[in-house]
């Protein structure tokens, strides 16, 4: 088992070695490109922003407000409610009752996000449609910061950056870091590269042409914000970021809802690069095409990794446990006997310096990004490197339930 | 080639220099691994050669003056002993990831070829002196064949911590196949592992703290025999 984990440990540092090297060659090549600011708009399409909303009662009156306060002259809003059991309905009647920008699907039967969100956009006028989640708030200027990203004609879709709404507990702090790093400084630099694999469901604008052509959002994907990602590529359009305008979203708050909704991301993913497994090493893709092999192979040798020093370390924790028992469980007359040699040193706790090092390094860059300063982010940034054990606890809840054929849901 | 693909193959070269600089790294440590264990073996061989100096001398001197000796260099021979046994095992598992390093084995059987001259010179030394010092020998195999080999070797660690003046401690490794360890087994009459001899008396099979402590304290005169 040692040289399995061994084995697994430089499979790791060398791959998320050259992962954060190239990154961070990206962000040195192209500086210019990561706060690159587009051309104001001399002209503004309509624009439609669909809201689907499935049991939201207590959050969807923000999202509308924060609608009602977006700073934009050609725009409809249609919000869906796809069959909430809850007041829903109503607090969406309520909340837009003065307000001619609305219109409202009140729908009783449930049919999922994408099914919703298809709805949404079979009804939207606009030459640019927003899919925007009923638990999220925008900016109000995000549509004059955000379409003009779409200058290029190959340009079908663009993502904005994804933070957090006031994280509260430790775990909402920690995740508040890794929208910071995975929403929003590494969907800019993918964008360079034009291998961005989400547009993020809490906001994100399409072309409506574009929608049309590629079959607009697939309703037996769970992770439908996903899977159009990989449509949008094969059909030879490319995903844009525009990291300075922002939609603030909410994450649940405890660990069990956490496992849950990764859950679904994760098996989601498996789903949709199962779903296709065409896009692998196509070169017509460029860099996306190899972006996806490389990162399920990070994330495979990463559970290797989880799973053999789990097994040893709880193979030596009762191993030792059994040793006392020799001694009538004599454990602290020697607890301080530890003497440090630097000798002792191997080459396995280099690579975990190095890679903590990565780490750092990669929260550094990540609050640059977005203007954030360490002593407002220190809690989620000091648990940061935990996440990589809660992300092999998802990746392998995720496995388990695609083998079992479970039917993880939206909701 | 345009700068876009230029980057990957930079990252790749620069991933691959940051792996070398940590197996030269780790190469380096290493060398210093093996040099302390040299130097460790050598102090070891250098300070048994002068025990037996001083036995030869009490032949000519008499037994007063090379006690005395004795008694001065003992304490430090046993504690280089006891911590060059406990590096090798140390270093060996910091430097071995992919197969055995053949420079530990090699040092491992000079260690236990010089514990078995150093176990003889105690145990005469103890007798002509009459030095109140618990020897106990500790035979064992690898944790493949002898599962509770580990056990004991942990137990044994735990008795040489409480009482590291009192008690010598000596592992041999029969897989080393020594000559000199094959001997003691047979005069032993040693037939399955863990075993161990305190005095004359051979226990066999896996013992725990108090049962050696018991047989200690009736073997030898210790400051722990009236606590435990």
């Amino acid at each position: 088992m040692n040289v399995v984990y061994n084995a697994a440990v430089y499979i790791v540092f060398i791959l998320s070695t050259y992962f954060v090297v190239l990154i961070s060659l990206v962000m040195f090549v192209y500086k210019d490109r990561l706060h690159e600011k587009k051309k104001p708009l001399t002209h503004y399409p309509t624009v439609s922003v669909i809201v689907p909303a499935f049991n939201e009662e207590h959050k969807i009156a923000e999202t509308i407000v924060s609608l009602q306060q977006v700073v934009y002259p050609k725009i409809e809003f249609i919000v869906v409610n796809d069959g909430s059991s809850d007041g829903t309905s109503t607090v969406v009647r309520k909340a837009i009752e003065h307000d001619v920008r609305f219109s409202f699907i009140d729908r009783k039967e449930n049919k999922g996000k994408a099914a919703s969100l298809n709805e949404g956009i079979s009804h939207a006028k606009g030459e640019f449609v927003a899919c925007m989640d009923a638990d999220s708030v925008v900016e109000p200027d995000i549509f004059s910061k955000a379409l003009p990203y779409f200058d290029e004609a190959n340009v079908g879709a663009v993502t904005v950056s994804v933070e957090l709404k006031n994280p509260k507990t430790i775990l909402q702090k920690i995740i508040d870091i890794e929208y910071i790093i995975g929403l929003s400084l590494f969907l800019k630099l993918f964008s360079i590269y034009n291998c961005v694999f989400v547009t993020p469901g809490p906001f994100s604008i399409y072309r409506r042409n574009m929608l049309h052509e590629i079959g607009c959002f697939d309703p037996k994907n769970i992770t439908e914000d996903h899977e159009i990602a990989y449509r949008i590529h094969k059909h030879g359009y490319a995903i844009a970021n525009c990291h300075h305008a922002k939609v603030y979203t909410i994450t649940p708050d405890t660990f069990k809802g956490i496992y849950v909704q990764r859950r679904r991301w994760y098996s989601g993913a498996i789903q949709t690069l199962l779903q296709h497994r065409d896009i692998i090493f196509n070169k017509k893709l460029g860099v996306f095409g190899y972006f996806a092999p490389f990162n399920y192979v990070l994330v495979g040798s990463g559970l290797l990794l989880f799973y053999a020093s789990t097994y040893l370390t709880i193979s030596r924790l009762l191993e030792t446990l059994w040793h006392y028992h020799y001694t009538n469980y004599n454990f602290f007359d020697h607890l301080f006997d530890f003497h440090f040699d630097i000798l002792a040193i191997s080459r396995i706790y280099l690579v975990g310096f190095f890679a903590f090092l990565f780490t750092l390094f990669i929260m550094v860059a990540g609050l640059k990004m977005t203007g954030k300063h360490f002593s407002e982010k220190k809690v989620g940034l000091l648990g940061f490197p935990y996440m990589f054990f809660l992300y092999q606890l998802f990746w392998s809840g995720a496995i388990f339930a695609v083998l079992r054929g479970k039917n993880v849901k939206w909701r | 080639m345009n700068i876009k693909k230029a980057i990957f193959i930079f990252a790749l070269l620069i991933t691959l220099f940051l792996f070398s600089t940590i197996i030269l790294i780790g190469d380096y440590f290493s060398g210093k691994r093996e040099a302390r264990i040299n130097q460790m073996g050598s102090d070891m061989y250098n300070n048994l050669n002068e025990m037996q100096t001083f036995m030869l001398m009490s032949e000519i001197y008499g037994d007063a003056m090379a006690c005395l000796a004795f008694k001065s260099k003992l304490q430090k021979l046993d504690k280089s002993v006891w911590d060059l046994g406990m590096k090798i095992d140390q270093y060996r598992v910091a430097g071995e990831e992919f197969q055995k390093d053949p420079f530990y084995l090699q040092e491992k059987k000079t260690f236990n070829e010089n514990e078995v001259f150093y176990l003889m010179l105690l145990s005469k030394i103890k007798k002509h002196c009459n030095y109140n010092q618990a020897i106990v020998s500790f035979f064992y195999k690898n944790s493949e064949d002898c599962k509770k080999c580990d056990d004991q070797s942990f137990v044994l660690t735990d008795i040489k911590k409480a009482a590291e003046k009192e008690v010598s401690i000596f592992s041999f490794d029969t897989d080393l196949n020594l000559t000199t360890i094959t001997l003691m087994t047979e005069y032993y009459a040693i037939d399955a592992y863990p075993c161990i001899v305190i005095g004359t008396q051979k226990y066999c099979g896996m013992q725990d703290k108090r049962f050696i402590l018991d047989k200690l304290c009736q073997t030898s005169n210790l400051t722990f025999c009236g606590n435990h």
